[in-house]
């Protein structure tokens, strides 16, 4: 339905600019992307005022409750009010850097979500090596937390900097493993390719629930969810590598979290809960209810876990999760492929 | 190549207005420097420009976690001072009051220590809810839900209300009820175990030489618990085990510290069945009369956190000199040693480990 509209608005336009057609795909892609991100808006504010109602929930408490209807404009306000703080950079800052670091990071998350498809016909692109992508893309966030946290001068985000790297190389070949299984039980790298052949199959999470475990704990700690949440410890680095931002960018930064949140539980929704198939609701309709459960799951561990330590984490990654992601390639290859 | 990071004084797990020098090397602390002073108001010098019987609610701002308990320590070094004796009851309702508020103390060391350890205040809103209803007790009993004020010399301001067995009862099954669901909670988390067992071990010669004090004491493998070595009160009429924990590690500081909230419960049934009829109420100091000039007293005192120690000197009108030995201190003190070499992470939750109370340190 919204892939219709969406269509009709771009040809109506094609017609009032007598198509070429590259102007044509450059306009698509642009009023695809405002859709998309306002699609992401949406969830994130939605996001961020059910994870705030339900660990109050957990915690015994009400949550917001002034603002709004059950709180609801709780982030609203919030936004409001680091909007119109001041922005401090501090002296020994790299002015560009420490401007560009968030904005680079949303742009590459969003970017992300662009990539993703959300129904048969609603895609921007449906490249046939898409999933690849997205993972290589998603092995940049950490990079781009170490140079915005280095950029700040500040000896925490120094700290947490050091532990994004440290991050990365611990759980990033045990997620590619399991990518790559999900490839040779598909057949392909395309990301509809994939929700087509689930389709046709079953879920993934059920013809491969070890390598599920695997991918979902090292998602977790792709988005600093707790209790991977070491780069912004707040209990240890006051805010980690965000310690010196201030004002608008902490907004900004806060809201990439909710994005970032958004485009893992997408991923995770897509390549092991069937994407957007399911019965009487739109596709469209379907992605989302699926992405949105599942974020629900990294509330509750967010809200009852303690964090963990960095070491710990290097532990975790090489000596459980690579042995059970390739246990679970092979696993895969002798059950499925062979 | 080492960085030296200034943690504190204004910090999310600093607990209170503690300033730490931290020099670490990656993550790894090489060495920590406590700066401490932040809350430091006197009160040692203050006590002696006031009569006696005015100095118990300053006492009481020495360890705002724990209050009665550094009240009593007080009115006990007067009591000391003056030789009188408590009455029978009014030990009773002492000791009763004392653990309910060691329990309310310990309660808010388990919401802490998750919270140090980056948990997202869960435990921390669910023991407030146990403690608030602990404080609603004590509430009751004094008429005070924060800053009791509740002993006088010989005795207690108030007796403890008629159906004050009867409450405590219910609010104790309650509770137990409670620390064996924390207890499981904690102890089926891998994550808590990972970053609590074999964490920042102090060794029993280790804990003797730098003098830590109670349950920091104790979770070292050493049995010496005030109310056994020096029993005050009816301590020794009553049933109940020193809890020891031969661990050293964050675990154990953590163990013992709902083995004794166990314990305080036995001791509470125990004294609310044996506790005879009678009058608690203490007497004005005007109607004891003066203590004698120049008389030395100690009163040790096994508070929440530790053994508290209170030197005085009399005066007929007021105390010539009051010093207090705190055990947030002595722990304190023990910190450099016990996190040399630890994770910056692991430092953290060692200091929620301690179980400290800046107020008390700096006194």
């Amino acid at each position: 339905m919204i892939d219709n509209i969406i269509f009709s608005i771009v040809s109506t336009w094609q017609g009032w600019l007598n198509g070429s057609s590259l102007l044509f795909y450059g306009i698509a892609i642009l009023i695809y992307a405002i859709f998309i991100l306002i699609v992401t808006s949406i969830f994130a504010y939605i996001f961020g005022w059910v994870e705030r109602k339900l660990i109050a929930k957990i915690q015994h408490r009400h949550g917001p409750t002034f603002v709004g209807k059950f709180g609801i404009l709780q982030n609203l306000a919030d936004l409001v009010k680091l909007l119109s703080k001041e922005h401090i950079t501090p002296d020994n800052a790299d002015r560009i850097l420490l401007t560009i670091g968030p904005i680079l990071m949303l742009a590459v998350t969003t970017f992300m979500v662009l990539l993703l498809p959300f129904s048969p016909t609603l895609q921007a692109t449906n490249l046939g090596l898409g999933l690849l992508l997205i993972f290589v893309l998603i092995a940049f966030l950490p990079i781009i937390v170490f140079l915005a946290g280095f950029s700040t001068g500040n000896k925490f985000a120094d700290i947490s900097a050091q532990r994004s790297v440290l991050m990365l190389i611990s759980y990033e070949i045990p997620l590619l493993v399991v990518v790559a299984a999900i490839a040779l039980l598909s057949g392909t790298y395309s990301i509809s390719g994939i929700v087509s052949a689930q389709a046709a199959s079953h879920w993934y999470i059920l013809l491969m629930p070890i390598g599920f475990v695997v991918f979902f704990i090292t998602m977790l700690a792709e988005m600093e969810r707790p209790p991977f949440d070491l780069r912004e410890a707040d209990s240890e680095l006051i805010a980690g590598w965000l310690t010196d931002y201030s004002g608008p960018y902490y907004a900004l930064a806060l809201f990439i979290d909710y994005t970032r949140m958004f485009l893992a539980s997408l991923i995770i929704a897509l390549l092991f809960f069937g994407g957007w198939s399911g019965p009487l609701l739109p596709p469209l309709a379907w992605l989302l209810i699926k992405a949105f459960i599942i974020a629900l799951f990294t509330i509750i561990i967010r809200a009852t876990t303690v964090r963990m330590r960095i070491d710990r984490i290097l532990r975790l990654g090489w000596t459980w999760l690579l042995p059970l992601s390739l246990l679970n390639l092979i696993l895969v290859y002798i059950l499925f492929v062979a | 190549m080492s960085t030296r990071i200034n943690i504190g004084p204004v910090h999310p797990s600093t607990h209170g207005v503690l300033r730490l020098v931290v020099d670490v090397d990656g993550d790894t602390v090489k060495n920590v420097e406590p700066h401490i002073g932040f809350l430091h108001r006197g009160v040692e010098k203050l006590v002696e420009t006031r009569m006696y019987m005015q100095c118990p609610p300053y006492m009481e701002k020495l360890d705002y976690v724990a209050p009665l308990s550094y009240d009593e320590a007080y009115v006990a070094t007067v009591e000391a001072a003056l030789g009188i004796e408590v009455k029978e009851r009014a030990q009773y309702v002492r000791l009763i009051e004392l653990e309910l508020q060691r329990i309310a103390s310990h309660l808010f060391f388990l919401g802490a220590l998750c919270n140090d350890m980056g948990q997202m205040f869960t435990m921390f809103m669910w023991v407030f809810e146990d403690r608030d209803r602990v404080l609603e007790l004590l509430q009751e009993a004094t008429g005070q839900r924060m800053f009791y004020v509740n002993m006088r010399l010989g005795g207690v301001t108030m007796d403890l209300p008629p159906d004050f067995g009867e409450n405590c009862m219910k609010l104790l099954s309650h509770l137990e009820k409670r620390i064996g669901e924390y207890q499981r909670y904690l102890e089926k988390n891998p994550v808590f175990m990972e970053r609590t067992k074999g964490i920042g071990v102090l060794s029993a010669e280790d804990a003797k030489s730098l003098g830590v004090a109670g349950p920091v004491l104790r979770a070292s493998g050493i049995s010496y618990d005030v109310r056994k070595a020096k029993p005050y009160y009816v301590y020794e009429k009553l049933n109940f085990h020193v809890a020891v924990e031969h661990g050293c590690d964050n675990f154990a500081r953590y163990r013992i510290r709902i083995m004794e909230l166990r314990e305080s419960i036995r001791l509470i049934r125990d004294a609310l069945k044996k506790m005879p009829d009678g009058d608690a109420l203490g007497a004005s100091i005007k109607l004891i009369g003066p203590p004698a000039k120049n008389k030395i007293v100690t009163v040790s005192r096994e508070l929440p956190r530790g053994e508290c120690m209170m030197y005085m000197v009399s005066d007929p009108q007021r105390p010539y000199r009051l010093s207090i030995r705190s055990p947030c201190f002595v722990n304190l003190a023990a910190l450099n040693h016990i996190a040399k070499g630890e994770r910056l992470a692991d430092l953290f939750s060692i200091m929620g480990s301690l179980d400290l109370v800046m107020a008390c340190v700096d006194r």
